[in-house]
This record gives structure tokens, C-alpha cells and sequence, in this order.
């Protein structure tokens, strides 16, 4: 719009340039500018108005000028102009107003696009809408949660504040221990100072005892100076010493030296003179020497032949050792060359007594012999094992054979007694064919008779009358019966004879029948046998598997200390504590039915019954093996006392008796003469024996009175058996 | 070739008697715990033979067994022992109701040495420990057959030995053990080259 209302502008501009620059060209350029204006119309109701303007004022225009120029003498080339001016204005109108269709259309089409665009919008404002609506949720939500964490704040915010108070409390108590330990820490402080203090005192002290000290350390150092000068005067003083005594050493060394100069010069001084005497005496001397040397070489070859003489008379000594010692094994040479010339000899004539005749005597026919004699005994003993092993062969074989040939034997026993019992059956069955056969013979013969008479009867019925024919038949009936009575009479005769042998036969020969029993007997034996041994068999087996052993061969052992042992041992003893505990149960039960709760309880402390019954068995069997030893020690104590008495007695000839309870003995001898001879002795406290009168006592005599006065009872007792002896001897001679 | 065998294992009487011995350890720990004897607590569980035994933790039970198995070792490497026999008795009234009989029988082996006190086999030590596996897997399944013990029962071992063998101190001589109405179950046999072992369980037929 803005354009086209410019191009009008421009166009309007154009006009009036035109009109206001020439006439001609001014219409012309009317008309174009109308024309334009007319082309550029847009579709808006102002728009149309303006094209509906412009074209009337394009016409206006154009009749304006028509009538302007209607005056003209070109007024024809004028209204031609015009109206071509009018077909190119209308031409231009038509093409304006297809621009203005086009205008429109592109103006409908940009309208459309602008309803395209306001529905994308509204369509955009629709969501931008929703999204509004829905952010609005959002908002709230938000704010719902801002809400919330608001309160959250809020509460934390307290908590805060809580815990600000609490650490404000904590730190309040913090503060006051803070406090208290700083006091602490100030008293602290304050003894540490005390104590501070203090050292620094002893510091002091220990400052000026050091001061002390080493004042005197210097002292002393001073003095030890002086002291270190003196030693040192002295060590000089020493060593002076010591130079002096060296030199003296040295002086005295060298004056023993000078002294030994001395001497060992007086010394030479003597040896020079004898030397000088010995150079006097020189040529003695030589002279001497050479006569000595002369002893000397003479000397030297004595020596020499000496030691030759000496060598050789040991080499002599040592042949003449060497000599005897060969004599003598020559000697022991010769005999024994002697002896082995006699072994020679006599091997010599072993060889020729061995060795074949008309052979040279040499050893090696002798070895030669030998070993041919070895090789023959070689021979022969391989011979000799072969005809031994073949002996054994031989024997074992002939072993064998001798058991075949038994077992051939009991073969041929057997087979002859099948065949004795064949034979006996043979004979048997022939009998007894023989037997059947007589029967048949007997019976055929009874056959030809019954046909004969019938034939008979048939041949001569016509011949012979009724008579006739009975008799002839009896004759031959009687001759019949006659010849059966002889077979009859024959055959009881052989039945008798048959008898007679079976009893004879009897005992040597086997009736079949018998031999039959005896071997079912036997069968059955034998069954039964073999039954037991199944038997026994299987009871070996099972005995085996159960466990029985042979006591012969082994014996079973076990520790002594097993399970099972003491399994039985704590049920003993389970048992005997039931025993006991059934005890005490039935003894409460009888007390709890007798008496009422106080004895109870007494009874209730009795829990130990258990233990006391276990008890009261064992003190029963120690009481009672304690009554068995008793009675044993006794029974041993009554018989050791009879026989010490009896030897008592036997020995010293006098019985003593206790009589009494109260130490009273009496005593009687081997030789009394009555049963009332005795005496009575009592023992007193003080262990004195006393005799107490007795009606014996008195018939003492005197000097028996006096020994017992005396109190000595052995002699008394003693006189009294000599006594009493020598009477019973004097009654007895 | 004679390092060549040399290299073999070979077992002796000693090492026989020693496997021997450990069978019987894991055998009548076994039956002890197949029978009830004690309470099945009172037993752990161990592996031998590719099984798994269980053993018995009483200590005087282990002691025991440790007693007599190392005296039957000793004897068993001498050949002493004809038959070992563990006797389970009624606690209360002393009667057997089961005798386990372990049977001995001295074999030669297979090695060169002909005197008795060397023998040697090379039988080897897996197949007899096979052999122990399939006796005791027996042993186990003696309990379905076997009747129930109902009362507190013992066990004892007793050793079956020549009449001639010196007994060390501990050791007692008892008389046989004979079960009312028995009856005997072979079980299977192994054999170490050395020693053949039979296992025999009779017992008391409960009517």
C-alpha cells in the first residue's frame, strides 16, 4: 500500500511535471500517469476509492483536457489523440483493473495467509494458552512446594534455633569447665610456680655449692700446678739419677770389661809364650808329627786290614752259618729226597700195578690210567643212577601193575561171582525149564490121550461094542494114570532131591533173594548215612558261621577294661542304687502311713540312705569276713596252744592249768600218782608266784620244803620230777 | 629288571595288618553307629575308602579301640590271630544278641621271599581299599534285615588267638560266645595279598 500510494505519489509528481512542462507531452503523460495510477490500485475499500478516484480523475483529467483542448484547430488530431489517449487509457484501465484482479487476488491470498497465520496463532495463543494454564499448575505446584519447603524452613529453622540454644547450653557448660580448668590450670599453674620456685631455689643452692666447687677446683688446680713442678724437679732428679746409675752400670760393664781385657791378656800373655815355646820346639814337633803321621798311616792300614780281616771273617761266619743251614736242609733234603724216592718207587709201582701191562711206567700213562678208570667210574656210576632211576621206573610200574592187577583181580572176582550167580540162575531157569517143560510134555501127553481116546473112540466105534470100548478105554485110562503116577513118583523124587540141595546149597551159595535184601539193606544204610553227613555238615557250617570255635586250637581274649564290662558295672550299681532308693521309698511309705509330717522331715534327712545301704551291704560283708578270720584265727590259736601245752608238758613234765579267773595256776607233773597231785600257784600283781597249800603240798619232804623256802621253783620243781621219777622207776623195776 | 620291580609298591605283613586294622577301626565305629549302640551324637563324620564313615568322639571309646586294634596289629603281622569278633550284648542281662565275626586266613602273597616272616604282595592298595568300600557299604545295608535292638546295649571285642600266644598284661581269657537261635549272614570277603578277611554277622532270630 505504501508503495503503491509512493508510485501515485510519483505518478501524481510525473502529472503535473507533465502538465506544467508541455501540453502534449502533459496529456500523454496524464494518461500514462492515470493509467499507472489506475494499474497500481490495491484491493482495499480505500484502495478501490482511490482507483475508483483516480480513473474518474484520470477521466476528469482527460475531459478536462478534452474540453481544455476542445477549442483547439487541432481539436481532431486532438480528439484522434484523445481517443487513442481514451483506447490506451482503457486499455490501460483493463490492465489495471487485471492488476487490480491480480491485486485481489494476491490481496485474498495474503488475506489467506493471514487467516493462516492468525489460526497458526490462535493455534499458537491455544497453546501458548495451555501452556499457560499448565505453567499455571506448575506455578502452584511450585508454590505448594515452595509452601512446603517454606514449613520445612521453617521447622528447620526452629531445629536450628533448638540446636543454636542447645550448643548456646553446651557451650555455656563448655565455658564454665573452660573456667574450671582454668582454675585448674591456674593452681596448677600456681604449684608448678611453688615448685618453680623451689628449683630455682636449689638451682641457687646448687649455683653457689658449684661456685664452691670450683673455687676450690682452682685451688686445687693451682696446687696441682705447684705439685706438677715439683714432680717435674723430681722426674728430672730422676732421670739425672737414672743417667747416673746407667753410667755407672756402663762404667762398671766396662771396667769388668777391662778386667776381662786383662785377664784374657795375661791370658794370651801365657799363651803367647807357650806358643812361642811350641815355635821353639818346632821343628821336634815336625819331626814328632811326622812320626806320628807314619804310626798313623801304619796304623790306619792295621785298622784297615783289620776291618778287612773283621769283614771277611763275617762273611766267613755268615757261609758257615749259611753252610750248616744248608747242611741241615740238606740233611732234611736227603731225607726227604729219600722218602720221595720210596713214594717215587712205590708210585711207581702203584703205576705199574694200575696201568696196563706192557705200557711204559711214566706219569702220564699213570694219568692217563687214572683218568680212564675215572671216566669208567663215570661211566658206571651214570650207569648206576640210570639203572636206578630206571629201577624205580621199573618198580613204579611194576607198582602199577600190581594195582591193576589187583584191581584186575577183584574185576575177575567180581565178574566170577556175577558169574556164579549167573550160573546158579542158569541152572535155576534150566530147572525150571526142565520143569516146565515136563509140564508140557505131561500136559501134551494128556492132550494125545484126550485125542487119542477121542480118535480112538472115532477109529473103533464101529468095530467094537460098548464093552469093549469102556474097556479098552479104562486100559488105556490105567496105563495113563500108571504113567502118571510114575511121573508123579519121578517128580517128587527130583522136588526131594532139589530140597536136598537148596538146604546144602544154602549156606555156601548166595539165594538171590537174600543177596537182594542184603543190598537194599544196605541202600538204606548207606542213604541214611549219607543223610547224617549232610546233616552234620550243615551244622559244622552253621556252627562255623555262629561263631563256635575249636577249643583245641585257640583260645579268645579280651581286654579287661571293655565297654561291656563296665556297662555291667554301672548297671550293678544302677541297680543296687533302685534297690536302695526302693528301700527308702518303702520306708517312707510305711512311716508316712503310720505317722504324720514332723516325721517326715526326719525322714527327709535321711537322703543319704543310698549311701548307706551301699554301706551297710559292705560293712556286712567286711563283718562277715572279719567273723570268718576270727573263727579261723581262733580255730589256728586253740590248736597252736594245744600242742605248745602238750609240748610243754611233754618237755618239762608238768601240765599248768589256769584255773580260775584271777591268775591262779595249777600244776601237775607226768609222774603223779593221782589226779589230786597237784599244786596250786597264784601269780600276785607284783608278778611273784606264790604257792598256796594244797593237800599234795604237804606230803613234801624237808629239803623240797627248804628249796621251796628259797623260793627257787625251778629247782624245786625239778627235785620234785627227779623224785617223783625215780619212784615210778623203782615201783616200775 | 630286578630295579625295576624293586620300584613296585610291595606290602608286608606289617603293612597288612595295618590296613587291616584301620578297617576294622572304621568297621565297627560303623556298625556301633548303624546298630544304635550309642547315640547318634555322639559320632562325627569322616571319609575313608570314597565314604563317608562316621567315627565315634567318646574318648574312652577311641581309647579302647586304639588298645585293642594296635595289639591286633601286632598279632596279625605275627599270624597269631584266627577270627576278632565284636559281641553286642544286652547291658542288663549280659545275654549276646549280635557277635560281628571278622575271619583270618594267612595267604601267601606274591612276592619272592618264601620265608613266613617276609612275606610281601603287590597287590595293589587301591583295589583292596575297593574291596574294604563294597564290605563296608554292606555293613550299612545290614540294618534293614538286621532286628531292632530295643534295649541298652554294649559291645565288646574279643580276638580268637593260637593257644600259645603270650598275653600282654590287661588282657583276659574269656570263654566262647554262644547265641540263643542264631542266625548267619555271610557278608563279602576282601584280601590283601596277605590276609583274606571274612565278615560273618550272626545274630539272635528274634521269634
Amino acid at each position: 500500500m505504501d508503495d503503491i500510494r509512493s508510485s501515485m505519489d510519483n505518478m501524481m509528481a510525473i502529472f503535473n511535471d507533465s502538465i506544467t512542462h508541455s501540453a502534449p507531452k502533459k496529456l500523454l503523460f496524464n494518461r500514462l500517469s492515470t493509467s499507472f495510477c489506475d494499474d497500481l490500485v490495491v484491493a482495499a475499500p480505500k484502495k478501490r476509492r482511490l482507483e475508483r478516484e483516480s480513473p474518474d480523475r484520470s477521466l476528469n483529467a482527460s475531459a478536462a483536457s478534452l474540453n481544455s483542448s476542445s477549442t483547439d484547430p487541432l481539436g481532431s488530431w486532438q480528439c484522434s489523440k484523445l481517443r487513442t489517449e481514451l483506447i490506451e487509457t482503457k486499455a490501460i484501465a483493463i490492465q489495471l483493473r487485471n492488476e487490480i484482479d491480480q491485486k485481489n487476488r494476491e490481496h485474498r491470498q495474503a488475506l489467506m495467509l493471514a487467516e493462516n497465520k492468525s489460526a497458526a496463532l490462535k493455534e499458537q495463543c491455544d497453546s501458548t494458552s495451555k501452556r499457560y494454564l499448565e505453567l499455571q499448575k506448575e506455578v502452584q505446584t511450585l508454590r505448594k512446594r515452595e509452601l512446603a519447603l517454606k514449613d520445612e524452613t521453617r521447622r528447620a529453622t526452629e531445629e536450628l534455633a533448638q540446636l543454636k540454644l542447645k550448643y548456646d547450653e553446651v557451650v555455656v557448660k563448655l565455658q564454665k569447665e573452660k573456667y574450671l580448668q582454668e582454675e585448674d590450670a591456674r593452681d596448677v599453674q600456681l604449684c608448678i610456680n611453688n615448685e618453680l620456685s623451689e628449683y630455682r631455689r636449689m638451682a641457687q643452692r646448687a649455683d653457689l655449692e658449684l661456685q664452691s666447687t670450683r673455687s676450690e677446683l682452682e685451688r686445687l688446680r693451682r696446687r696441682h700446678d705447684e705439685f706438677k713442678a715439683r714432680v717435674s724437679g723430681h722426674e728430672e732428679l730422676r732421670g739425672n739419677y737414672e743417667k747416673q746409675t746407667q753410667s755407672l752400670k756402663v762404667a762398671n760393664d766396662r771396667i769388668q770389661e777391662l778386667e776381662f781385657e786383662i785377664q784374657s791378656y795375661n791370658d794370651w800373655k801365657e799363651v803367647t809364650k807357650a806358643s812361642q815355646e811350641r815355635l821353639a820346639s818346632v821343628p821336634d814337633l815336625r819331626a814328632e808329627v811326622e812320626r806320628l803321621r807314619s804310626h798313623n798311616k801304619h796304623l790306619n792300614t792295621l785298622i784297615g786290614d783289620k776291618l778287612l780281616l773283621e769283614e771277611q771273617v763275617h762273611d766267613y761266619k755268615t757261609r758257615l752259618d749259611r753252610e750248616e743251614g744248608a747242611r741241615a736242609e740238606a740233611a732234611s733234603l736227603q731225607v726227604k729226597l729219600a722218602h720221595v724216592e720210596q713214594e717215587l718207587k712205590e708210585w711207581v709201582k702203584v703205576a705199574q700195578d694200575h696201568c696196563l701191562a706192557n705200557t711204559l711206567v711214566s706219569p702220564m700213562a699213570l694219568r692217563s690210567r687214572i683218568e680212564q678208570l675215572l671216566q669208567d667210574d663215570i661211566i658206571h656210576v651214570a650207569e648206576k643212577t640210570s639203572s636206578v632211576s630206571d629201577s624205580k621206573h621199573l618198580q613204579t610200574s611194576v607198582r602199577d601193575l600190581e594195582q591193576k592187577c589187583a584191581i584186575y583181580l577183584k574185576n575177575i572176582e567180581d565178574l566170577n561171582i556175577g558169574l556164579k550167580r549167573h550160573k546158579n540162575f542158569k541152572e535155576r531157569l534150566q530147572r525150571k525149564l526142565i520143569t516146565v517143560s515136563k509140564e508140557r510134555d505131561f500136559y501134551k501127553q494128556l492132550v494125545e490121550n484126550f485125542d487119542k481116546d477121542m480118535t480112538m473112540s472115532n477109529a473103533s466105534v464101529a468095530d467094537m461094542t460098548q464093552d469093549m470100548q469102556v474097556r479098552y478105554r479104562v486100559e488105556v485110562l490105567e496105563r495113563t494114570v500108571t504113567g502118571y503116577k510114575d511121573m508123579c513118583a519121578t517128580l517128587e523124587r527130583e522136588i526131594q532131591a532139589m530140597r536136598q540141595q537148596e538146604l546144602l546149597a544154602e549156606p555156601a551159595g548166595d539165594g538171590y533173594d537174600s543177596v537182594k535184601k542184603e543190598l537194599d539193606t544196605l541202600r538204606l544204610e548207606n542213604e541214611r548215612l549219607r543223610r547224617r553227613k549232610e546233616e552234620l555238615e550243615l551244622e559244622m557250617m552253621h556252627r562255623c558261621l555262629r561263631g563256635d570255635f575249636n577249643m583245641k586250637d585257640f583260645k579268645v581274649v579280651h581286654l579287661s577294661q571293655n565297654p561291656a564290662a563296665e556297662a555291667y558295672e554301672s548297671s550293678q550299681n544302677m541297680m543296687e542304687k533302685l534297690q536302695a532308693e526302693i528301700e527308702r521309698l518303702k520306708r517312707r511309705n510305711k512311716k508316712l502311713e503310720d505317722d504324720q509330717e514332723q516325721r517326715l522331715n526326719e525322714t527327709t534327712s535321711t537322703g543319704g540312705m543310698t549311701l548307706n545301704f551301699k554301706e551297710f551291704n559292705q560293712l556286712r560283708a567286711d563283718l562277715e569276713s572279719a567273723n570268718g578270720k576270727m573263727r579261723k584265727m581262733k580255730d589256728c590259736f586253740k590248736a597252736a596252744r594245744d600242742e605248745y601245752r602238750d609240748v610243754c608238758y611233754m618237755l618239762l613234765g608238768y601240765r599248768i592249768d589256769r584255773i580260775g579267773a584271777n591268775s591262779n595256776y595249777r600244776i601237775s607233773s607226768m609222774f603223779a600218782e593221782g589226779p589230786d597231785d597237784y599244786l596250786d600257784i597264784s601269780l600276785n600283781e607284783s608278778s611273784c608266784l606264790a604257792l598256796l597249800e594244797s593237800p599234795y603240798s604237804q606230803t613234801f619232804n624237808p629239803p623240797i620244803d627248804q628249796q621251796l623256802a628259797a623260793s627257787n621253783f625251778p629247782a624245786f620243781f625239778s627235785a620234785l620230777t627227779l623224785e617223783l621219777f625215780q619212784r615210778a622207776t623203782v615201783t616200775i623195776n | 629288571m630286578s630295579t625295576a620291580q624293586a620300584t613296585k609298591n610291595c606290602i608286608t605283613l606289617k603293612g597288612s595288618a595295618q590296613i587291616i586294622a584301620e578297617y576294622l577301626k572304621y568297621g565297627i565305629n560303623s556298625i556301633l553307629f548303624q546298630r544304635g549302640i550309642y547315640p547318634a551324637e555322639d559320632f562325627d563324620n569322616t571319609q575313608q575308602y570314597g565314604l563317608t564313615i562316621l567315627m565315634s568322639k567318646d574318648p574312652k571309646i577311641q581309647t579302647f579301640l586304639q588298645n585293642v586294634l594296635s595289639q591286633t596289629e601286632e598279632w596279625l603281622s605275627k599270624n597269631m590271630i584266627n577270627k576278632i569278633s565284636m559281641v553286642i550284648t544286652n547291658a542288663h542281662t549280659k545275654e549276646v544278641l549280635e557277635c560281628w565275626d571278622f575271619k583270618m586266613q594267612a595267604e601267601l602273597g606274591d612276592g619272592e621271599n618264601t620265608d613266613p616272616t617276609k612275606l610281601t604282595t603287590t597287590k595293589e592298595l587301591a583295589r583292596i581299599q575297593n574291596e574294604i568300600r563294597d564290605v563296608m557299604r554292606q555293613i550299612s545295608a545290614t540294618v534293614s534285615y538286621l532286628p531292632l535292638l530295643d534295649c541298652i546295649c554294649t559291645f565288646d571285642v574279643m580276638i580268637h588267638t593260637l593257644q600259645n600266644t603270650e598275653l600282654p598284661a590287661k588282657w583276659d581269657e574269656t570263654g566262647a560266645i554262644i547265641i540263643q537261635n542264631a542266625q548267619a549272614v555271610q557278608l563279602r570277603s576282601f584280601s590283601t595279598g596277605l590276609h583274606k578277611v571274612d565278615t560273618v554277622v550272626n545274630y539272635k532270630m528274634s521269634s
